[in-house]
């Protein structure tokens, strides 16, 4: 590929990838901004990162005495280079400290949600895998069957029923109308990662460790667990992304508002009076994207990898 | 490889949280949908049955029905044309890079985005074409055409394409990740071969490199289809079927239907018609698209 092709790939590929990232380029930078910079200068960077870089280069250069900030009220205030720097900071947060108050509840509940569901997904997951994997038994085949047909029934069809049956059985507003159901369902796609993944281990170990008198527990821990790393990664980062992101589900069965997680209480901040400061809404954004953002720096393999096993699930 | 017959009993022990778990929260609906979907009732009043009255009186007396089908499927060609395309560009370009390292960077740019829950996105995008004080509105002032600006979403004749342009460049992370598989999976004899041939740029692109990740395609085409047919968060975010009822889908009025008119049975009546166009839709792409591993297997 010549010099000038390589460029020219390089631009068409960086042009998209701004286009996409737009969104939240436009979210970050309303994070740091008061109402009155949106509806004044809606193009303009924040103002207290501004006036927090010239505090910056001024103490750089070496300038010191006070300077004057203008408070809420439009009062003109002289006060030294230490307070400016608190005023400016405390404005440039202001968004991410109101926007926590409101989602804490719901990144707390998030997490119970999804960790529950994740660790249910990759136990239940990954025990019946190993049977389905190892044994052949009477009926076995039919079990697989059983399993992989639920793959073959779309939310849509499920959606009002389940409501009703979760309904029916007094779980409304509980955390287990979302675990129970999101473990029921995600456990298929673990099964077929586990499956495969365990299928492919060498029965000369099963074989030993049967000789050695090891049970289903001893082999499961002993052997499973400690081989099967990269298929349990797999699976709990895909789960937690499908549970993390999952709307729906917790907005409908949460009819007292009880359990939210971040994906309703999201959309329930969004429609609230709480709305009106725009720093605190798209701080919010910004800060549930933050859990999933760590686990993907942290784990980018694993995610690449259960994004295209995802392949499986058609 | 070598199976062991083991207690049967024990077996069934073990995989019985799972089938249990199943069958309550799966099977169950999905019988419970067909059921219940014969039935007029609201929640914790007695059920009447209607038999098969709440399909007929959704296919031939629901006003919605016919411009929300219609309203579904257009959204869902939509869909289809640009995931087929823009990702696959995508991909293919970041595929054509040399270092290992490029490809990596462009990889994990495009996949970022995935870690923002899909409500925020859909509420950043209502920021993004807002009426008043969108990022779209403001841009044409900018440039002067601020006579072009309007309320995308709420007005009737720009309702429904403004739904359909929310995600604009369609560049998913995921849609790249499994094109991008499906380039690096070409032999290299394959490329080479049409290097010697003279097959390069555009042509081959068309000639070999689409037909070679076709199994790819079909699968997000697959996917595609069947969320659009389903899904109606989007719209259920940012219009809520508004204004009138220009932006409304089958998988709305099946969420108002239940939990805003309290009409369960004939809400269920519409996942069951929806399921059942899912299905037909499936069943004609596993049988006629063919992928590539079938096309090549059928040349050799």
């Amino acid at each position: 590929m010549s010099p000038a092709k390589r460029l020219l790939v390089h631009v068409v590929l960086l042009a998209f990838a701004m286009l996409t990232l737009l969104p939240f380029a436009f979210m970050l930078n309303n994070v740091f901004r008061t109402n009155s910079e949106f509806y004044h200068s809606f193009f303009s960077l924040p103002r207290s990162f501004r006036e927090l870089a010239a505090l910056g280069t001024d103490a750089l250069r070496g300038r010191s005495g006070e300077v004057e900030i203008k408070d809420a009220e439009g009062q003109v205030l002289t006060v030294t280079r230490g307070e400016a720097v608190a005023h400016w900071w405390d404005q440039a947060t202001r968004g991410i400290r109101r926007s926590w108050v409101v989602i804490r509840p719901y990144m707390l509940n998030s997490f119970i949600v999804s960790l529950t569901t994740a660790f249910g997904v990759a136990l239940i997951g990954s025990v019946t895998a190993y049977i389905l994997a190892r044994y052949r038994f009477v009926g076995s085949k039919l079990v697989f069957v059983f399993i992989i047909s639920t793959m073959m029934f779309p939310g849509v069809l499920t959606l009002v029923p389940s409501f009703l049956l979760v309904k029916k059985m007094g779980l409304l507003n509980t955390y287990w109308a979302m675990i129970l159901p999101y473990i029921a369902g995600g456990q298929v796609f673990a099964i077929f990662v586990f499956k495969s993944f365990f299928e492919g281990l060498d029965e000369d170990l099963f074989e030993s460790a049967r000789i050695d008198g090891a049970g289903h527990v001893g082999i499961y821990w002993h052997l499973v667990l400690p081989l099967s790393k990269p298929a349990f990664s797999v699976v709990v980062i895909m789960n937690l992304l499908g549970t993390w992101n999952n709307f729906l589900w917790p907005f409908i069965t949460n009819t007292e508002g009880k359990c939210h997680v971040l994906a309703s209480g999201l959309y329930n901040l969004a429609r609230s009076p709480h709305a009106s400061n725009f720093s605190t809404v798209y701080a919010a954004y910004a800060v549930s994207s933050l859990p999933l953002l760590v686990l993907f720096v942290y784990a980018t393999k694993p995610f690449i990898q259960g994004m295209t096993s995802g392949a499986l699930k058609a | 490889m070598n199976w062991r017959l083991r207690s049967t009993f024990t077996c069934y022990t073990i995989v019985l949280p799972s089938l249990v778990l199943l069958f309550t929260f799966v099977y169950l609906p999905v019988v419970w949908a067909f059921s219940k979907s014969l039935y007029e009732f609201e929640v914790g009043s007695p059920a009447r049955f209607v038999g098969l009255s709440n399909y007929t009186e959704y296919l031939f007396s629901d006003p919605t029905c016919w411009p929300s089908l219609l309203n579904m499927l257009l959204l869902t060609l939509f869909a289809v044309v640009v995931r087929l395309t823009f990702p696959l560009v995508v991909a293919r370009l970041i595929y054509a890079l040399p270092s290992e390292r490029g490809r990596h960077f462009y990889r994990i740019l495009f996949l970022i985005p995935i870690v923002v829950p899909g409500v925020a996105v859909q509420l950043i995008w209502m920021g993004l074409i807002y009426g008043d004080r969108g990022l779209l509105n403001e841009l044409l002032r900018l440039v002067g055409l601020g006579g072009w600006a309007a309320g995308w979403l709420s007005e009737p004749h720009t309702a429904l394409a403004a739904v359909a342009m929310v995600g604009f460049p369609f560049i998913g992370g995921f849609e790249v990740l499994v094109y991008y598989a499906g380039f690096a999976s070409i032999p290299t004899s394959v490329n080479e071969a049409a290097l010697l041939e003279g097959c390069v740029g555009v042509r081959k692109f068309l000639l070999i490199d689409i037909p070679m990740v076709l199994s790819q395609v079909k699968l997000i085409l697959i996917l595609t289809i069947i969320g659009g047919v389903q899904s109606f968060q989007n719209v259920f975010i940012l219009t809520r079927g508004q204004p009138g009822f220009v932006t409304n889908v089958p998988g709305l009025w099946m969420y108002l239907n239940a939990f805003s008119f309290q009409r369960m049975g004939y809400a269920c009546a519409i996942g069951v018609l929806l399921f059942l166009v899912i299905l037909v839709l499936t069943v004609i792409n596993l049988k006629y698209f063919k992928s590539a591993e079938q096309l090549q297997g059928k040349a050799s």
